[in-house]
């Protein structure tokens, strides 16, 4: 095919204008890295349910209005205190904090992973999907990657959208500006350290259950069982008070991991009920690093063998 | 290469082609062989050179022609032997080979909740095509197979035929060299058929991509294709231009209610060649005189006709003849023919 094209409607079908018959594409083709980036943006967008019917949207609107509206209360409230001048006790009082705020939407996250995750993995999985996808100019670890980084991202704005919105209501309606921004910027790398390690490790559970469960109902049960069983079992062996058990029991559950983590980036004390957990803190960091890398290593491999 | 070359529908069409275009090797496959984990041999050292034209890849279900396209695309890994496209290894050059091809799979395969536009020009992106062109191609394309403004609707809401038509356009969105169309008609009614396979001869012939369409019906095969690859039990049996395979004598079905077996006792009885073939007896044609020998014998008997037909052709008979295909599966029925001497 090296010859110039003449679209050949242009002999055999003259009788109409609107017919143009196939013509050739002769513009650029970009490479892997564009049809992955593509697939990152679709993911993305996928998990919003953006490109898709109004149904498609409810859940992470609401879920994802859940997750903001601690922040905007608490802004609402610096404002309400603002007109009233008690913002300087308020600001002393106020139960939602950076430190504070993860754990505070944990559930939601949660959540939003058990009922969004299954969206991409399971959709393509049932309605065959994957097979368009693999007989295009990519790898099935690429596809498996991209799913992965484009839920992982959603995540992020789930995550860092309500902190945002803290970071800039407080410091704009505070009595000393400069002051306060001073004093929340030394830990933004503490927020977005923590938010990569909630993305990754929630984003990574719930995705690995939806690789290896098509069914999008049987994944979501199935992700909230993984995210609650781990939880009960570590807390009745904590009231057991075995502490050797307890510390690998809560090193394998993914919210007293993300517990750790949060009170190692943010340098505050571990929560009460983490009382006798006497390893170093980094096991903490450790666990929710190794959990990722199984996770997607898991992923990557049921994509790398499954038949289309 | 001229465009008018390309309109031609003549069989010869792939030959000139070819001569045109110099050694150039569509796909070519040396004992290409597939064992599925659960024992099943789907490809049993299958052997076949293809060359650009409208090729059809027929055999029943279960001759191993899905297999086959799989393997080429490198969407799975062949057990044994080498094959490759464009003079590219389907082992190695998956993605290099993946680009010039364009796939519509035999089954389902579009999410239910997204418009053919979206699901279109993703894939477009998926391609390579940049955003902008990939929506201009994928309003083409959409075009072209005869969607028009239900393509902004949910995919879920489609009959069976508009899916069929957008699977086409999702393997023609990024202009591939080769298509590979793998039972494109499943599911459509008779007039879904007509139009798809019209479509698929209009985007052979007006184009000049080299298409496979890979059916178990071989009565649509012929109707588009300028070439026949016929495979067997995972092997070769036969692979020539259309025209080869026409060549023979011609066929009378006569199609009736029942007594297909005394039917065709009868009229061998009277000395003609004629076997069951399903609700059909099929007749040798080599002159005029079995026409009054059939009339006569079906009103004798009395049996309800349903309808006599002159079959050009005798594809059917590439497998009905060869009750011996279990016995020595892939013996070519003609071997020169096999040789595929262009």
């Amino acid at each position: 095919m090296t010859a110039p094209n003449p679209p050949a409607a242009a002999v055999s079908r003259t009788g109409s204008i609107y017919d143009l018959g196939y013509r050739r594409y002769e513009g650029p083709r970009l490479g892997r890295a564009y049809a992955v980036r593509s697939m990152i943006v679709h993911s993305f967008r996928t998990t919003y349910g953006l490109g898709r019917g109004g149904r498609a949207k409810i859940a992470p609107l609401v879920l994802g209005g859940l997750a903001v509206l601690p922040a905007v209360l608490v802004v609402g409230a610096l404002t309400l205190a603002a007109r009233l001048g008690i913002q300087r006790q308020l600001e002393g009082a106020s139960p939602i904090s950076y430190e504070s705020y993860f754990s505070s939407i944990g559930a939601i996250i949660a959540l939003f992973c058990a009922a969004q995750a299954p969206e991409l993995f399971g959709r393509d999985q049932r309605h065959g999907v994957l097979t368009l996808y693999f007989a295009r100019a990519l790898r099935r670890t690429d596809y498996a990657l991209a799913r992965l980084a484009g839920f992982a991202l959603a995540l992020l704005l789930l995550l860092l959208f309500p902190m945002a919105i803290l970071f800039i209501g407080r410091g704009l309606l505070s009595t000393d500006i400069a002051a306060t921004f001073g004093r929340d910027l030394p830990k933004v790398p503490a927020i977005i350290g923590q938010a990569l390690l909630t993305a990754g490790l929630l984003g990574g559970l719930a995705m690995a259950v939806s690789a290896f469960t098509p069914r999008r109902a049987y994944a979501t049960a199935g992700i909230i069982a993984l995210f609650i069983l781990p939880g009960i079992v570590a807390g009745i062996v904590i009231q057991l008070g075995s502490s050797a058990i307890g510390n690998w029991l809560v090193l394998l559950s993914q919210g007293t991991v993300l517990s750790g983590t949060n009170a190692l980036l943010f340098g505050t004390s571990l929560p009460d009920e983490l009382f006798f957990f006497d390893l170093p803190r980094w096991t903490f960091l450790a666990a929710a690093l190794a959990t990722i890398a199984v996770t997607v290593g898991l992923v990557l491999r049921r994509f790398a063998r499954i038949t289309t | 290469m001229a465009g008018s070359d390309r309109t031609g529908s003549d069989p010869n069409g792939p030959q000139r082609r070819h001569a045109t275009l110099g050694p150039v090797s569509l796909i070519s496959a040396v004992g290409l062989t597939k064992r599925y984990p659960g024992g099943v041999t789907a490809l049993d050292g299958l052997t076949v050179d293809i060359e650009p034209g409208i090729v059809g890849l027929v055999g029943s279900n279960g001759a191993g022609k899905s297999t086959f396209l799989k393997i080429l695309l490198g969407l799975i890994e062949s057990t044994a032997g080498k094959a490759t496209v464009f003079d590219l290894d389907v082992a190695h050059q998956g993605i290099a080979i993946r680009q010039l091809v364009g796939f519509m799979p035999e089954h389902d395969c579009l999410p239910p909740d997204m418009s053919a536009t979206d699901v279109v020009s993703h894939l477009a992106t998926m391609s390579g095509l940049p955003r902008t062109a990939a929506r201009e191609r994928t309003a083409e394309v959409l075009r072209h197979v005869g969607l028009y403004e239900e393509r902004y609707r949910a995919i879920g809401g489609y009959s069976t035929g508009m899916k069929q038509r957008v699977k086409l356009a999702q393997a023609l969105v990024h202009d591939p060299r080769l298509l590979l169309l793998d039972e494109p008609t499943n599911g459509l009614d008779p007039a879904g058929r007509d139009e798809m396979l019209l479509l698929i001869r209009r985007t052979g012939t007006e184009f000049g991509m080299a298409v496979i369409v890979a059916s178990h019906l071989l009565g649509e095969i012929e109707r588009v294709c300028d070439h026949l690859v016929a495979i067997e039990g995972g092997k070769l049996l036969r692979s020539a231009p259309l025209g080869s395979f026409t060549e023979r004598t011609g066929t009378l079905s006569v199609e009736v209610e029942e007594g297909q077996d005394v039917l065709a006792e009868r009229l061998v009885g009277r000395g003609l060649r004629a076997v069951v073939d399903g609700s059909a007896v099929l007749i040798d044609l080599t002159d005029e005189r079995p026409f009054d020998i059939v009339r006569d014998t079906v009103a004798d008997l009395g049996l309800p006709l349903i309808r006599i037909e002159q079959r050009r052709h005798r594809l059917e008979d590439l497998f009905r003849d060869r009750p011996a295909a279990e016995s020595a599966p892939g013996e070519p029925l003609d071997p020169p023919a096999s040789q595929v001497p262009q």
